[in-house]
C-alpha cells in the first residue's frame, strides 16, 4: 500500500515536470522562440492560462497522467520499482515514455545553459582566447615573491583548519558511530541528532561558510580558515564515524568481558583499530583543504585565492598566470607528498 | 560448592531466532565443563548470557548465590571482573605490545584516567608478567601482540583474563582457529589453570575427543536446548547421532 502511494505520486511528480517541459521549452521557447522561458521563471511563474495559475495547470496534467498511468500500468514508478513483468506491452510503453523523458531533459538543459557554438567559436571570440591564453602563458615573475608568501599563507590556513577541527571530529566521531551507540534510547537519539547535524553543515559548502565567516569576522584568513574549520569537522567526523563502524568488534567484546568502563572499552578496544586510518584521513584532509582555501580566497578568505581575485579584476593576465602556476604546484606537490605519507602508513 | 546456577535461561533474537530454549543446569566448583553441539545451537549464546555481553530473554542466573540476570552498570562491571573470557579469534589489540594486552585484563580495577595515560601499577606489571610465565611465553612481552602465532595469541588472552583472578573462565571454541599441535598446547594450559588455580571452567568445543581428554563434564545443546549432560566418557556413538545428527562422523584431533 505504501509502496502503491509512493508510486502515484512519484507518476504525479513525473507527469507535472513532463507537462513543464512540454508547454515552457517545446512550445514557449522552441516553437513561439520566447527567450528564457525558463530561466526568467519568477514573472512566468505568475503566469495564467484561462485564468488559472500556470503551476496549477501543470499540477493538474500530472495528476491526470499519474491518473491514467494507475489505470493503465503505463507507469515510471512501476518500471522503476520492477514491478512490470518483460512480457507486458505496458513495459515497453513506459521505457519509450521514460526515454522520452530523457531526450526532454537533455533538451532542457541545453537551451537552460544557453549552449552557443557560435559564442566559443567565432572569429572575435577566439582572439579573445587567443589574448587570455597567451598571457597566462607569460606569467609575470616580478610577483612571485608575492605569490608565494600567500600560498605559505594558504597551505598554513589549511593546516589550522585541520589541526583545530581535530578534537571536535574526534569526539563527534564516537558519538556518531552506529555501533558505539547502540546502548539505550539517550545514545541512540544523540547518533541520529550528530548524524543528521554533520550531515546537514557538511552539504553546505567551504564556500558559503566563508562569505557567512567574512560577514562575521571581517574579510581575510581567519574568516577563511573557520569556513575550512567548520568543513573539516563535519567531514572527518563522517569519515571517522565511518572508520569505527568497521571496527572488528572482537577485541571491544574482550575488554568488556573483562569489567572495563564503557570509557576504557572505547579507548582499548576500538582507538588502536582506528588510529592509522584517521591519520591517514588526516593528512588526505589538509591536502583537500589546501584546494579549497584557494577556492575560498576568491570570496575574501585570504591567502592566494584572494591575490588571484584581486589581479583578475584588474584584468591583469599575466599576473594571474604566475599565480595559477604557482597554485597548480603546490596543489601537486602537497597532492604527492599526502599521497607518499598515506602509503607509508598502510 | 555451586558456582553457577543457571535456572529455565531462554533467549530470542530480534530476528525470532531462539538460541537457547529454557535450559537449565548448575555448575560446581573447580568443574571443567565442555559444551558441545553443532554451529548455531546456542553455544557461544550459552557463554555471552553468563557474562552478560548478551542479555538473556527469559531465566535466571546465579553466580555464587547472587542473582545476576538484571544488574546494572557498576554491579555488572565487577560481576564480569570475576569471569574471564577467552575467544576464538583471541582477540587481542593487535597493535599493542604483548605485555599491554596482558595489563589489559586488570582495567576493571584502574581509573579511566590512570588506564589512558598507561599508568599501571607496578604490582599489576609483575602481576602480568607472572601470568605470561604461567603461559610460558614472558619472553614475547615486549613484541607486538599481532606478530604472535595463533597458539600464542591466544596464550596472551588467557593470561590476560588471569589478570581478573578469575572464578570462572568463559573459553569461546579456543582452539577453533588453531591447528592439531597448537591445540593440544592450549587445552593443556586450561587444563593447568582448572588444576592448579582451581579456576572453574566452561568451554565450548568442537572435538569430542578434547572434550574426552580435558573435560571433567559436557553438556550437549541441540537447537538451543540441553539434550546431554554427563561425563564425556558417556557420550557413545548413539549419544554422538543424538547430539550431532544421523549423518554426522566423529573426527578425532590428535
Amino acid at each position: 500500500m505504501k509502496q502503491r502511494i509512493a508510486g502515484f505520486l512519484f507518476d504525479w511528480l513525473v507527469g507535472a515536470y513532463l507537462a513543464v517541459m512540454l508547454h515552457r521549452i517545446v512550445w514557449q521557447e522552441l516553437l513561439l522562440g520566447v527567450d528564457s522561458a525558463l530561466s526568467s521563471a519568477p514573472s512566468n511563474s505568475g503566469a495564467v492560462i484561462a485564468g488559472i495559475p500556470v503551476w496549477l495547470v501543470y499540477g493538474a496534467v500530472g495528476l491526470v497522467l499519474a491518473i491514467a498511468a494507475s489505470i493503465s500500468k503505463v507507469s515510471i514508478a512501476l518500471l522503476v520499482q520492477g514491478k512490470l513483468e518483460r512480457t507486458m506491452w505496458q513495459r515497453t510503453a513506459a521505457l519509450h515514455i521514460a526515454s522520452l523523458l530523457l531526450s526532454l531533459t537533455f533538451i532542457t538543459g541545453w537551451v537552460v545553459t544557453k549552449i552557443s557554438l557560435v559564442d566559443m567559436f567565432s572569429g572575435e571570440r577566439l582572439r579573445a582566447a587567443g589574448r587570455i591564453f597567451s598571457n597566462l602563458l607569460q606569467p609575470e615573475f616580478a610577483i612571485l615573491p608575492q605569490a608565494l608568501s600567500a600560498i605559505v599563507e594558504t597551505v598554513y590556513l589549511a593546516f589550522m583548519a585541520t589541526v583545530l577541527a581535530l578534537p571536535a571530529s574526534f569526539v563527534l566521531a564516537f558519538l556518531s558511530a552506529r555501533n558505539l551507540m547502540r546502548g539505550n534510547v539517550w545514545t541512540r537519539a544523540t547518533y541520529t541528532f550528530l548524524r543528521a547535524l554533520t550531515n546537514f553543515t557538511r552539504s553546505i559548502e567551504p564556500l558559503v561558510w566563508a562569505v557567512i565567516f567574512t560577514v562575521w569576522v571581517k574579510v581575510g584568513p581567519f574568516p577563511g580558515m573557520l569556513a575550512l574549520m567548520v568543513h573539516t569537522i563535519s567531514s572527518l567526523a563522517k569519515q571517522y564515524s565511518e572508520q569505527i563502524e568497521d571496527i572488528d568488534p572482537g577485541p571491544m567484546e574482550a575488554i568488556a568481558s573483562t569489567g572495563a568502563r564503557p570509557l576504557q572499552i572505547v579507548w582499548f578496544g576500538v582507538v588502536p583499530q582506528v588510529f592509522i586510518p584517521f591519520l591517514s584521513f588526516t593528512i588526505y584532509r589538509w591536502d583537500i583543504n589546501v584546494r579549497m582555501a584557494t577556492v575560498i580566497g576568491l570570496v575574501g578568505g585570504g591567502g592566494i585565492g584572494t591575490m588571484l581575485n584581486q589581479y583578475q579584476m584588474l584584468a591583469q593576465w599575466r599576473e594571474v598566470g604566475l599565480i595559477v602556476l604557482v597554485i597548480a604546484l603546490v596543489v601537486w606537490a602537497m597532492d604527492y607528498i599526502s599521497a607518499r605519507i598515506r602509503e607509508a602508513l598502510a | 560448592m555451586m558456582l553457577l546456577d543457571i535456572r529455565s535461561l531462554s533467549k530470542t533474537y530480534p530476528n525470532g531466532t531462539q538460541a537457547l530454549k529454557s535450559v537449565s543446569f548448575t555448575v560446581e566448583r573447580g568443574e571443567f565443563v565442555a559444551v558441545i553441539g553443532l554451529s548455531g545451537s546456542g553455544k557461544s549464546t550459552l557463554l555471552r548470557c553468563i557474562n552478560r555481553l548478551i542479555e538473556p530473554s527469559s531465566g535466571t542466573i546465579l553466580f555464587d548465590g547472587q542473582d545476576v540476570t538484571h544488574i546494572k552498570g557498576e554491579a555488572l562491571r565487577h560481576y564480569r571482573q570475576r569471569i574471564g573470557m577467552i575467544f576464538q579469534q583471541f582477540n587481542l589489540i593487535g597493535q599493542a605490545s604483548v605485555l599491554k594486552n596482558v595489563l589489559m585484563g586488570a582495567l576493571g580495577s584502574v581509573s579511566t584516567i590512570d588506564s589512558i595515560l598507561g599508568r599501571f601499577p607496578q604490582s599489576l606489571h609483575e602481576m602480568a608478567l607472572r601470568n605470561l610465565q604461567i603461559v610460558g611465553i614472558a619472553d614475547k612481552a615486549s613484541e607486538r601482540a599481532d606478530s604472535l602465532s595463533g597458539g600464542q595469541q591466544q596464550r596472551v588472552a588467557i593470561a590476560r583474563a588471569l589478570m581478573q583472578e578469575p572464578q570462572l573462565l568463559l573459553a569461546d571454541e579456543p582452539v577453533a582457529s588453531l591447528d592439531p599441535a597448537t591445540s593440544h598446547s592450549v587445552m593443556r594450559y586450561l587444563g593447568y589453570i582448572n588444576r592448579q588455580l582451581g579456576t572453574t571452567i566452561i568451554c565450548n568445543l568442537h572435538f569430542l575427543s578434547l572434550v574426552r581428554e580435558y573435560a571433567s563434564r559436557a553438556i550437549a545443546l541441540r537447537n538451543g536446548e540441553i539434550v546431554f549432560d554427563g561425563s564425556p566418557s558417556e557420550i557413545t556413538e548413539e549419544w554422538f547421532r543424538h547430539i550431532y545428527g544421523e549423518d554426522a562422523v566423529e573426527v578425532e584431533i590428535r
